[in-house]
């Protein structure tokens, strides 16, 4: 009874929570609805490389490509859908968007089952930069289809879609998080903790890694379809390397393995370039010392992190003087930058800064938290409210 | 997409011998920034991202020394200044700086790292990675179109050597043809000059006759001289680009050397093959891996300058993200961490480009490294020289 009490009322709660983060969406711009449907696409796409890649170990690096192959066959059936005239181009009725989300799920799983074969021979790197080649040698082959729009990219009708970008959001998270409080999820850890371990005690290796693809990329594929009709418009350079990169480095930031941790990582990554991009411009002298000083900051604070055993007053010195070279270093390179002719009186408008910062954000936060946000583990409610263990 | 038969008929065998040649000269700075990877790889165990950045401020030293030592942007963009030994300091200062940068990355962002997940360096790399190709667009010119190629370059011109000998029979009617074509030309003239128009296209009925004449010695020249060169076959080297590939080849001489006959080399090998172990033998690890990271930056640097000065890639900050990925898909082919399967590697896929747009499917120039590399791992998963292992991420 409790069981099924919970279960509906989780499932009742996400749909509620997806189609009020619609509504938000709705009340707000253009723009903003935008931000928030992209920022789910995030979450989503982080949450399902977390499974292949923090739950089950497989070191993939190119889930834009399953991404983008969701996309394009979203795009790809809309504009079959409009040659035959069963939809206009102006917008896309909700069922139909529905459908090509599954449609887009399955062309993507299968091209994880295509990845995960290889995957049964390759570790580590290799399997990583098979993953990387098979986004890059997608992207060149869609570029020169030109049934597929070609390197300038193909239109669809749009549609609002934020509630089922949410709502699959939460089916991602649902079915991740089940996944790992059942026997079947323990499978999937054992096969990322020790491969040949896991073999020997019966769990079917080849079988895991190719489901965990298969799950992992059926979601990105989603995400793409919805993606094709929130924008109305793809082109190859929405799926590139870097994409890739920044999912991963959700997951990493997040904690390779914590489904929270992606979800906040990604939230995290997502909002700050998009914040960034209303800063005011900046001279290029106050940038380059904060840089240099975060830069000395940071070190310091490694040096503090890596000798703790040292007496709390030689560390207090220390911290101190490490204190005053990174001020003093800061103010150096600001004041030093004037005397370079081709760098003095420059501002930096915060378009080309976003980036610059977002990059500097990423590696101070991996030099002092290598393992991430919330390490291996959860948060939850739960850890909101402990439960009284009685003695 | 043009029919397989339509293709096959515009392959042209004779440029093939070209096509390898100039394959071979990319391959070589593919396989010299490919061993920057390796042997971060085959030390650390760490996918060094930041090696194509690495790669891109190496080239953008060049210029910069360049512009220092006399080649400045003129009125007409840059002017020449014909002194090689520039040639030599910009090579020495872009592996200079490239070594100096490579040590700083891997002390401020990877040695701190090393205990924990590779998975962590890996993220860390690709953030250092892209800092620099984010900041450096704040700061670093994009170079004139023409870059640094042939105005600085002092050897301009190509040497060519011929493989097999024109034919002879060929060679006289070529001549005949051009014999003909000049008086045939000489009677047009006469024919405008007779007529005292200034064009030939309002000749008479005569002098337009005289004028197709003309024309056709023309195109029988021109088809002599086709079947002419179709009948020989020469190699031309750019001089810069053999300059470029014999620089290349002493390095890997010189890196062969260092790795396999000294004792810092015996030492690098030992702690490729086992980094706790050539710790706990007493071997000061920190010492080889910084060793390594300015041997390795510093052949990126070598191969950058060479990049810029003499295949004229032009410089952005971002110029670094193709050749990294391509020489890191060349380490992979050989087996990452093999050095021997590097240079394999830089080579196969220089000469693997080439000949895709040399069969004319030069879209699909970009993803023939990975075709290949995938089609290698699946028959051989630990590269064409390496061995593979069961590992954990």
């Amino acid at each position: 009874m409790r069981f099924w009490a919970v279960r509906l009322g989780s499932i009742g709660l996400a749909v509620a929570g997806a189609f009020a983060i619609g509504m938000l969406a709705q009340n707000s711009g253009n723009t903003v609805s935008r931000l928030i449907a992209l920022a789910g696409l995030y979450v989503t796409l982080a949450v399902s490389l977390n499974l292949i890649n923090g739950i089950t170990g497989q070191f993939s690096i190119g889930h834009a490509a399953f991404y983008q192959v969701g996309s394009y066959t979203a795009a790809f059936l809309a504009s079959q859908l409009v040659a035959r005239g069963i939809i206009t181009t102006t917008g896309m009725p909700i069922s139909w968007v529905l459908v090509a989300v599954i449609a887009a799920a399955v062309s993507a799983g299968l091209a994880g089952l295509f990845i995960g074969l290889p995957s049964l021979r390759l570790r580590g790197d290799y399997l990583a930069i098979v993953t990387l080649g098979f986004g890059e040698i997608l992207r060149i082959i869609i570029q020169n289809t030109n049934e597929l729009g070609g390197s300038y990219g193909i239109n669809s009708p749009k549609a609002f879609v934020v509630p089922y970008v949410w709502l699959l959001a939460f089916l991602c998270i649902a079915v991740c998080r089940n996944l790992l409080q059942t026997a079947h999820g323990l499978t999937f850890l054992s096969v990322r903790e020790d491969e040949v371990a896991s073999g020997a005690m019966g769990v079917n290796v080849t079988r895991i890694k190719v489901a965990a693809f298969v799950i992992g990329s059926a979601f990105a594929g989603a995400a793409g379809a919805l993606l094709t009709h929130n924008e109305g418009f793809i082109n190859v350079n929405s799926f590139t390397m870097d994409v890739s990169f920044i999912i991963l480095t959700m997951v990493v930031l997040g904690g390779t393995g914590s489904i929270t941790g992606s979800v906040v990582a990604a939230l995290a990554l997502f909002i700050l370039p998009e914040i960034l991009r209303d800063a005011p411009a900046m001279p290029l002298n106050a940038i380059l010392g904060s840089l240099v000083g975060i830069a000395l900051l940071v070190g310091v604070i490694r040096l503090a992190m890596d000798n703790k055993g040292l007496g709390r007053e030689v560390m207090g010195a220390r911290l101190w003087l490490g204190l005053g070279v990174a001020v003093g270093g800061a103010i150096v390179v600001s004041i030093g930058t004037n005397f370079v002719p081709a760098l003095a009186n420059r501002t930096i408008p915060s378009a080309e800064l976003r980036m610059v910062i977002f990059s500097a954000v990423l590696v101070i936060m991996m030099l002092l938290r290598p393992q991430g946000i919330f390490g291996h583990r959860e948060f939850g409610l739960g850890k909101l409210f402990p439960k009284e263990v009685k003695a | 997409m043009l029919e397989p038969s339509l293709l096959m008929a515009g392959l042209d065998p004779s440029a093939l011998p070209q096509q390898l040649l100039n394959g071979l000269m990319f391959g070589a700075i593919y396989a010299l920034v490919a061993l920057g990877y390796t042997m971060v790889y085959g030390v650390l165990r760490l996918i060094n991202f930041a090696h194509g950045e690495v790669f891109m401020i190496g080239a953008y030293t060049a210029l910069f020394v360049s512009w220092q030592s006399g080649y400045f942007q003129g009125a007409q963009g840059l002017q020449r200044a014909n002194n090689p030994g520039i040639l030599i300091l910009m090579l020495l200062a872009s592996m200079i700086v490239c070594a100096v940068l490579g040590v700083l990355i891997e002390r401020f962002a990877y040695r701190p790292m090393r205990k924990q997940p590779r998975i962590a360096s890996l993220i860390t790399a690709i953030g250092v990675s892209m800092l620099l190709q984010y900041g450096g667009a704040l700061v670093l010119p994009v170079s004139p179109p023409r870059s640094i190629l042939e105005e600085v370059n002092p050897y301009d011109g190509n040497h060519s050597i011929s493989i097999k000998p024109k034919d002879a029979a060929l060679q006289t009617a070529f001549t005949d043809a051009q014999a003909r074509q000049k008086t045939a030309d000489a009677a047009l003239a006469a024919q405008i000059k007779l007529e005292g128009v200034s064009s030939e296209f309002d000749l008479s009925e005569e002098g337009k006759k005289v004028n197709s004449a003309a024309l056709d010695a023309r195109d029988a020249t021109r088809g002599a001289k086709n079947n002419l060169d179709n009948s020989g076959m020469s190699l031309n080297v750019p001089y810069g680009q053999g300059i470029m590939f014999l620089t290349t080849l002493g390095l890997m001489g010189l890196l062969t050397y260092l790795v396999m006959f000294t004792k810092t080399g015996r030492e690098m090998r030992a702690v490729a093959h086992d980094f706790d172990s050539a710790a706990l033998m007493g071997m000061d690890v920190n010492r080889i891996v910084t060793i390594t990271f300015v041997i390795g930056s510093s052949l990126a640097g070598a191969g950058a300058m060479m990049c810029a000065t003499f295949l004229g890639t032009q410089l952005t900050s971002f110029v670094g993200v193709p050749w990294g990925v391509k020489a890191f898909v060349a380490a992979v082919l050989g087996g990452i961490g093999n050095i021997p399967g590097a240079v394999l590697g830089g080579l196969l896929i220089g000469v693997a480009e080439t000949v895709v747009v040399w069969a004319g499917g030069s879209q699909y120039k970009d993803a023939i490294a990975f075709v290949i590399l995938i089609f290698v791992l699946l028959v051989k998963p630990g590269g064409l020289l390496g061995s593979a292992k069961v590992e954990k991420v």
